[in-house]
């Protein structure tokens, strides 16, 4: 992990705005302009392959986070890292570029952040819907501002028990 | 002279079959076979026959596949029920849903549904079959029997082995008791339970 992280440091130099930390966890935060840059220096530095493409929705910041785990099958120093690198997309507007021309399993995942969240990734080859039925992916589920229906919750009065002698 | 006559009319009925009225006989063949004098003969047979021949085509869409799978195995044997889960849906005549049926599932579920031969029945397997179990509110399933007519319920979640073999016993006195093969074969259809008509066609995301 730390030595994926230093590699991925160093390929990101000067392109990354901020850093999010967890435990066992690193993501790189890029401005949208610079986001296949910094994919492409990701690439060459080793990162071949992206596992997971996810997206979080936040409608009181407006909003779309989208990050991409990148890591890598041909290094075994960097096998056992996965660096995230985040994107933040206006929410009423979520156009970015799409980076399956770069990293080629990212293609089907987008494809799947399209459906729940309605990001448009220009430059994708096929922007179908992969999971839903298209009419339900036009609604975005995922989106915090898609409503389900909730549990039933009692609010009536309660009624207290007298404990036994 | 009268035992002549009678020996002589005798002699001359050998080697003659009497089949009578074909239209009247016919008719009343058919009254004790398959009509108005209920059970009928081959009705009878029919559901004796489906009874102990009871495919289900297994429709695995989520855990309960597991307990399909472990009613079959030897420890609780379901085939001596003269169940055996087959593959292809033109050879079976039992649907057995095992847990969730999403959007996209129903309109497999429709399809098989409508390529099985009659007679046909249906039994929902767990929580989820039954009324969306956990995914109750989930804006990505549809309810099983919106889909199917299901003549079983089972609940849990999942339902143990035991359960599912005593859900296929259910459906063969059921079927013993009224007589559905024979009524779905007579009819072509059954009346008590139609196959529901759909508020939308589930395929329409493929057929485009």
């Amino acid at each position: 992990m730390e030595e994926a992280r230093r590699r991925a440091e160093e390929a990101l130099a000067g392109i990354y705005e901020s850093v999010e930390e967890g435990k066992g966890f690193v993501s790189f935060i890029v401005p949208l302009e610079r986001l296949v840059e910094a994919a492409e220096a990701l690439k060459s530095a080793g990162f071949d392959h992206v596992k997971s493409v996810t997206a979080v929705d936040r409608p009181k910041e407006g909003v779309i986070e989208v990050t991409y785990h990148a890591s890598s099958y041909g290094d075994p120093e960097l096998a056992r890292g996965i660096i995230g690198l985040t994107v933040r997309i206006p929410r009423d507007n979520p156009r970015m570029p799409s980076l399956s021309r770069i990293w080629v399993s990212a293609e089907f995942q987008e494809r799947e952040v399209f459906e729940f969240f309605g990001v448009i990734f220009e430059g994708h080859p096929d922007l179908r819907p992969i999971l839903l039925a298209p009419p339900i992916a036009e609604l975005r589920p995922l989106r915090k501002d898609f409503v389900v229906k909730e549990e039933p919750v009692y609010r009536g009065p309660i009624q207290k028990v007298e404990k036994p002698p | 002279m009268a035992q002549e006559e009678a020996a002589a009319k005798a002699a001359s009925r050998r080697g003659r079959v009497y089949v009578g009225n074909l239209e009247q006989v016919a008719k009343s063949a058919r009254k004790i076979l398959l009509g108005e004098v209920k059970p009928s003969a081959v009705g009878k047979l029919v559901d004796w026959g489906t009874l102990f021949s009871l495919w289900p085509v297994h429709f695995t869409t989520s855990c309960c596949g597991c307990e399909f799978a472990a009613t079959w195995s030897p420890r609780f044997d379901a085939e001596r029920y003269g169940a055996l889960p087959w593959l292809a849906p033109r050879q079976t005549n039992l649907i057995i849903i095992e847990g969730t049926v999403t959007k996209k599932m129903a309109c497999a579920l429709r399809l098989v549904w409508e390529q099985m031969p009659h007679p046909k029945f249906a039994i929902a397997m767990g929580a989820c079959a039954l009324d969306g179990g956990i995914f109750y509110n989930s804006y990505n399933i549809v309810r099983p029997w919106e889909i199917v007519p299901v003549d079983i319920y089972i609940p849990g979640c999942p339902p143990r082995p035991e359960a599912l073999a005593r859900a296929i016993v259910e459906l063969q006195k059921l079927i013993k008791e009224k007589g559905l093969a024979s009524l779905w074969i007579s009819k072509g259809k059954r009346e008590d339970k139609p196959t529901p008509k759909l508020k939308e066609d589930p395929c329409s995301w493929w057929r485009g």
